[in-house]
């Protein structure tokens, strides 16, 4: 009798579930569309009677963005996402379309396009393109494709900055993502140089594959557990020579610090503590006073930040309004926490044009109504969205880090305190 | 009411499952008929067991007529209440601590009763049934299964009046019209507006479980009752697909059975005073014992969320020739009042158990028959209760709530009308009950309050006991049956009778439900100042 | 990270601490677990709204009625007289105006159409000065066709009993009709967001003016405003009578604009709040707290001169039930509640329940104890403190006010 009823935490985390439906307030489908049966039903409540009976399973669950805004809002911790996730893995039974084959594979489909990026962007942006693509892919027609990069980010790397690394006596890991890879590798030049401004050496993964977030999302669960697999080994080995993994991407690392554990069942044991986002790792030196910055004084700007849903449920906005908070000539309004809408490829499907569009209504409007020069926030789709649905243009912290930082300085700043330390 | 002069061949008092099954066979035989029933259907032992469809494995050593009797039934209830039971299966489970030769004499004294009882490998029960005690030495499996009370008292209460009877529930039987010797009625007063009436009828059966003891002594009548007190906790959600039973001298808390969306452990076994049976609370030595028990048939019951307590009194008869009752039986006891008392037309049905309630009415109907000179055969294992006349319908897509209704309601299901959006809101989103269904419920299977409906429907049965659904279900009610002011105290005493079973196992999750249910009603609804305001009228 | 106060538990309590302090300069973060239970509140809030059975009129006078454990008698009816005032004039600043003040309670109608005492009311819900009478004749209550979550009927009959005519027009809206077509998300909040377009507020205007004969007011569910008042007050504008609100079950739209307005407030202040993650540990060192962890910030201590805390009760976790102890989760602070745990409720389910009145013990400044002795930077605030029964007595809104000011004004 030693653990009688001293807590109720018992597998089945759901029963925690108070039943106050605080969760449906904060549902962003639900309010926008009836077909979403929301995260109390899909979540706790559906899940009583999934257990009772697999029939009970509802194919509606899919109109979850997975965006986990109900398990932040949750006053009991019941992981309701999860519990929405999990039992689409247990009990669908549809099949990834071609559609949402395509819109997940982004290392491919990445791969082919920057090869041809020009051709790619051209073609991407043509009506006709457009029309088939809405006709027969069911890629809705409003969207317009993140254009692909001429030249990947791992190849200028390769070219531009990888031999200097090693002069550095600190260093790290940089998963770059798909994102920077085919789409704007200049946040991952930004990150270069503000990691090396504060005295670390960047480096390559000995493989990256894409993190999976588009594949769970669209059912390919084997497939993301594979490229899991590939990245667990790569970060334990860069984790090994001491070299922890950063990130500029919330969802990435999102994904492959919980939801790999979580969902796919990918042990991550000994990459999780090592795995974090820059603003975090930045700000976590500054605190502890093992790096310092330097700003330029004439830096200006006006910042709306918009905390993307995962970097919500991962708690760790703070580490990067904290940072950029330090910037002298920055002025930071922080935007009310409503998702966006996007969520990875569900936006970009035709039959949640409407809804993703409904969804990031409030948050535009704050957006033009706080007349920012800049939104910044640490997701990449989110960015998409922003600036397919605003006339403001998106950043990255540590973009606006890297405009704002007078990188000499800081340079010659965390190289004397190296000197130092090391004497 | 069918019968308009008030005189009928056979009055059935009692509206649990043996009443309800005996009004059945009566009118299914052409006899005319009224059920009455003090509170609601169910509202006694009947509603507060374990819901388990014995397959007499349980009795197979100790008492091998009962365990006949049970397989047998078992296997007529799958075929006529398919709606109301779920094939589980279930496991006798042999643990360390209990003596494996046991699992031998059992199975043999299975087999001689003709119950199929199969020995499997340890490993193979573990895969069987991930909860069951992993440290289990020994398993047999047995064709239990789990069964609804409330469906089943329900559909026999509607196949009676489907084939003539009357059905009073919310009537209580006050006084027995004796003439000469013979009862020849009854008077039975409204509990609602307190008017009493008289009925009258050649044969009147007391099918009243425990409180028949105190109908006969309307008759200056003595039966040797002994009243056996039986608590029982319910699970927040299914832990175990399979009942699980230990395999061992049957004692407290050695079953537990997945029922609906719940699973529940049980039971208890004490003798308690007839004064107290209309009020029965779980002690907290009972609930140390059935958590204590209960872990060990399944560990993780140890930190599963327990919604509520409840306790039955089971109507245990002593044998006529032993009034100290040391020689209890669980066998079914027919007494037949002329015969054993000199009082004619007044038959004593009690004993047994659920599982047999078809065959002891199909025993009271047989003496009632004989009595009344009528030459009837009994249809009752042959023919489907109402919502089982097919095979379950199979499930397809479709809303969650009319998936649950389905599998509360059979094919009767059929009947609930989906008209509008909101016929399809969820009242209940815990136990997936919709407007519909809960209109349904309130036209067709006599819900005159909020626990009624409950039991019809499941609403306010779930995990929050209640929170939103109970006042959203109270609004309906009144709605539907046109008395606001009546349903807005139902909801005060469906809130209170939520209450008395969280009470016992108020901790956890269920305290801090508790607060916020509290919260909701008497802090934002008022609640309190509405029964004020009623009691104050009075 | 480094604030000089940290507040653990962001709802009434906390959100009102944190803004009396960041209005005065200090660095303040909010840790919240979690939403918290502003959403079950119909716009009211109760300072003492009952004592010893009876309803209260004036609620600083009657402080004086309560027992010394009661956090009111620990801060004196003077203080919470001052307190009051300045608790009406911080909603007010972050946009939320009332109605009501500390020495003459008024009466909130409730969805079941009886009457509560109150302190403060947002404006536009419905009241009244007395008890059992409206000070309407006639009143229409509109029904929204499908919204399960507001009984009018209740309503109806509750309001008739108060001697005043009631009508009760079903309204259908076009712009209703998707959230009809869902079977469970039909609820208040999720209506107040189709609410924020001006077209359906004239729908629903419009459609009111229709139906509502010959009454003198209109009722209607308090599913508007979710952000702020304006389209309350453009509602009211539009309707040719006078209009209030009538609270609703929850989620209460009229709480989660109070959440969301405080919120607001505070982070425009500059304060910082934590929202999804959880304190886990506090470390102390003697008689002091030196830091706090949370869940996800991992190895990032938060630390502060002065700590609050104002995780609640049993239902947001800063208290926990088990099967034998009931305990303040957070620092193991010391509680009132004794360990049988057949002695935390009673029979009958609207009664005194003790468990309502457990807390956690502090002195009189509110420094917890724990094992017995002041933590001397540590504050609780809110819901955890013991003493009172918030659905008994009426004061559960008032008391998270009222200490966290009494806190906020000790913290130097």
């Amino acid at each position: 009798m030693a653990t009688t009823q001293l807590t109720s935490i018992s597998d089945h985390n759901f029963e925690q579930c108070l039943k106050c439906s605080i969760c449906t307030v904060y549902c962003p489908v639900a309010a926008v569309n009836p077909a979403y049966p929301g995260p109390k039903q899909a979540g706790p409540d559906g899940e009583r009677y999934r257990l009772k009976d697999p029939k009970f399973f509802d194919e509606a669950l899919k109109l979850c963005l997975n965006c986990k805004r109900c398990e932040v809002a949750c006053p009991s911790d019941v992981r309701i996402g999860d519990l929405i996730q999990q039992a689409r893995m247990k009990h669908k039974s549809y099949r990834p379309k071609m559609r949402d084959m395509m819109l997940a594979s982004t290392d491919l489909v990445g791969t082919m396009a920057t090869m041809v990026a020009p051709i790619t962007n051209f073609t991407l942006g043509l009506k006709p393109v457009k029309a088939v693509m809405h006709g027969v892919m069911a890629i809705d027609k409003h969207r317009t494709f993140p254009a692909y990069s001429q030249q990947k980010f791992e190849a200028w790397f390769n070219k531009n900055a990888r031999d200097y690394q090693n002069t550095f006596a600190k260093h790290v890991s940089y998963f770059h993502g798909c994102y920077v890879n085919y789409n704007f590798p200049q946040l991952g030049k930004d990150f270069v140089t503000v990691m090396n401004a504060v005295g670390y050496g960047v480096h390559l993964l000995e493989k990256e594959k894409c993190c999976g977030v588009a594949m769970i999302a669209n059912g390919m669960y084997n497939q993301a557990r594979k490229q899991g697999e590939v990245n667990m080994a790569s970060m334990r080995k860069s984790i090994d020579q001491q070299r922890p993994v950063l990130t500029t991407s919330s969802t990435c690392t999102f994904t492959m610090r919980d939801e790999y554990p979580e969902l796919l069942g990918i042990n991550n044991d000994g990459v999780r503590d090592n795995l974090s986002l820059a603003t975090r790792f930045l700000f976590q030196l500054v605190d502890e006073g093992k790096i310092k910055l330097a700003f330029r004084p004439e830096f200006k700007m006006r910042i709306a930040y918009h905390t993307a849903c995962h970097m919500q449920r991962m708690g760790w906005a703070i580490y990067s309004t904290e940072l950029l908070r330090m910037i002298p000539g920055l002025e930071l309004i922080e935007l009310d926490q409503n998702c966006c809408g996007i969520s990875g490829t569900y936006g970009f499907k035709k039959e949640n044009y409407e809804t993703s569009q409904a969804i990031g209504e409030t948050l535009f409007a704050d957006i033009e109504a706080a007349k920012p020069d800049y939104v910044s926030t640490d997701c990449e789709t989110c960015k998409w969205q922003i600036e397919m649905s605003t006339s403001v243009k998106v950043l990255n912290p540590i973009s606006i880090l890297a405009q704002a930082l007078d990188i000499d300085a800081t340079r010659r700043l965390n190289s004397s305190e190296w000197h130092r330390m090391d004497a | 009411m069918n019968n308009k002069n008030n005189h009928y061949d056979v009055i059935v008092i009692g509206g649990g499952i043996t009443g309800a099954g005996v009004a059945r066979d009566c009118a299914m035989r052409g006899l005319s008929v009224l059920l009455l029933e003090r509170f609601d259907y169910t509202n006694g032992a009947t509603g507060r067991n374990h819901g388990l469809m014995h397959s007499g494995a349980r009795y197979a050593v100790t008492d091998k007529e009962s365990a006949t009797e049970c397989i047998e039934e078992n296997m007529i209830l799958r075929k006529i209440a398919s709606h109301c039971v779920e094939e589980t299966d279930g496991l006798f489970i042999t643990l360390p601590e209990d003596d494996l030769g046991y699992q031998k004499t059992f199975v043999e004294a299975c087999r001689a009763a003709g119950i199929r009882a199969d020995i499997i490998d340890p490993a193979e029960a573990r895969i069987m049934e991930p909860s069951v005690n992993p440290d289990l030495i020994g398993a047999v499996r047995v064709p239990d299964a789990s069964i609804d009370p409330f469906r089943l008292t329900v559909a026999n209460v509607v196949d009676a009046q489907l084939h003539g009877a009357d059905s009073l529930n919310y009537h209580e039987v006050t006084e027995l019209i004796i003439s000469q010797n013979r009862v020849v009625g009854v008077k039975a007063r409204d509990m609602y507006t307190g008017e009493v009436k008289e009925f009258y009828a050649d044969v009147t059966i007391n099918a009243a479980g425990i409180w028949g003891m105190l109908i006969a002594r309307l008759a200056g009548i003595t039966i040797n009752m002994f009243p056996a007190k039986g608590a029982l906790l319910i699970f927040g959600h299914r832990v175990n697909k399979m009942v699980i039973n230990r395999c061992r001298k049957p004692a407290n808390a050695d079953i537990l059975v997945p029922d609906d969306t719940v699973c529940v452990i049980g039971t208890t076994s004490d003798r308690v005073p007839i004064e107290t049976v209309d009020d029965m609370r779980v002690t907290d030595e009972e609930v140390r014992v059935l958590l204590a028990e209960g872990e060990k048939l399944a560990p993780s019951l140890a930190t599963t969320r327990i919604l509520r307590g409840y306790a039955g009194v089971r109507p245990l008869v002593a044998a006529d020739n032993d009034p100290s009752g040391r020689s209890i039986s669980r066998g079914i006891v027919c007494l037949d009042h002329e015969e054993r008392d000199g009082m004619a037309g007044f038959i004593t049905i009690v004993g047994g158990k659920m599982m047999t309630y078809r065959l002891m009415a199909q025993i009271a109907t047989d003496m009632a028959c004989s009595k009344l000179g009528k030459n009837a055969v009994c249809e009752t294992a042959t023919t489907p209760l109402p919502g089982s006349e097919q095979q379950k319908p199979a499930s397809g897509k479709q809303a969650f709530a009319i998936n649950a209704a389905e599998g509360r309601h059979g094919t009767f299901a059929s009947k609930i009308k989906y008209e509008s959006d909101t016929d399809r809101a969820m009242v209940c989103e815990c136990e997936g009950v919709s407007v519909a269904e809960i209109r349904y419920a309130v036209e067709n299977q006599h819900v005159p309050n909020l626990v009624s409906l409950r039991r019809r429907t499941r609403v306010g049965m779930g995990t929050c006991q209640g929170k939103l659904c109970a006042c959203r279900a109270a609004s309906l009610l009144g709605r539907f049956s046109g008395n606001i002011a009546k349903a807005q105290c139902d909801l005060a005493q469906f809130l209170d009778e939520r209450w008395k079973g969280v009470k016992p196992v108020a901790w956890g999750s269920a305290l801090r439900e508790a607060q916020l249910t509290a919260t909701i009603y008497q802090g934002l609804c008022g609640l309190d100042k509405a029964i004020a305001r009623k009691e104050d009228e009075k | 990270m480094k604030f000089d106060t940290l507040i653990v538990g962001g709802g009434l309590s906390g959100l009102t601490c944190g803004i009396a302090l960041a209005k005065r300069g200090k660095r303040v973060a909010i840790v919240a677990g979690g939403q918290n239970t502003l959403h079950f509140y119909g716009g009211s809030m109760e300072l003492l709204g009952n004592v010893n059975g009876k309803d209260v009129d004036n609620p600083i006078e009657a402080i004086a009625q309560l027992n010394e454990n009661h956090p009111y008698s620990k801060i004196g009816a003077d203080s919470v007289a001052e307190l009051a005032k300045k608790a009406k004039a911080l909603l007010a600043d972050v946009g939320i105006q009332t109605i009501g003040d500390a020495t003459h309670n008024h009466y909130r109608i409730t969805p079941m159409g009886t009457t509560k005492p109150a302190w403060l009311t947002i404006d536009g819900m419905a009241t009244s000065d007395k008890a059992d009478q409206l000070p309407w004749n006639k009143v229409s209550l509109v029904y929204l066709e499908g919204f399960i979550d507001y009984p009018i009927d209740f309503a109806a009959n509750g309001i008739r009993q108060m001697g005043v005519q009631v009508e009760t027009p079903t309204i259908s809206l076009d712009c209703l009709k998707r959230a009809r077509r869902s079977a469970t998300e039909m609820r208040p909040t999720n209506l107040a967001k189709i609410f924020a377009s001006t077209s359906a507020v004239a729908q629903l205007a419009q459609a009111i003016n229709n139906s509502c004969g010959d009454a003198d007011a209109v009722l209607i569910p308090a599913v508007l405003g979710i952000d702020n008042d304006d389209v309350c007050n453009m509602l009211k504008a539009q309707v040719n009578k006078p209009l209030f609100f009538l609270a609703t079950l929850p989620p209460a739209v009229t709480g989660v604009r109070i959440n969301a307005a405080l919120r607001h407030y505070f982070q425009m202040l500059g304060g910082r709040y934590i929202l999804g993650d959880t304190a886990c540990k506090v470390v102390t060192n003697g008689d002091t707290v030196t830091e706090i962890r949370t869940t996800k910030l991992l190895d990032m201590p938060l630390q502060a001169d002065n700590y609050v805390i104002a995780t609640g009760s049993f239902m947001s976790r800063g208290l926990v039930a088990d099967f034998e102890h009931v305990y303040e989760p957070l620092i193991g602070l010391d509680t009132n509640a004794p360990d049988d745990h057949e002695k935390w409720s009673q029979y009958g389910m609207m009664g005194d329940q003790p468990y309502m009145s457990y807390g956690v013990m502090t002195d009189g400044n509110f420094h917890p104890l724990k094992d017995g002795k002041t933590l001397t930077n540590a504050f609780a605030i809110g819901q955890i403190l013991g003493g009172h029964n918030p659905v008994v007595m009426g004061d559960g809104t008032g008391v998270s006010m009222i200490t966290a000011l009494a806190v906020a004004n000790q913290i130097k």
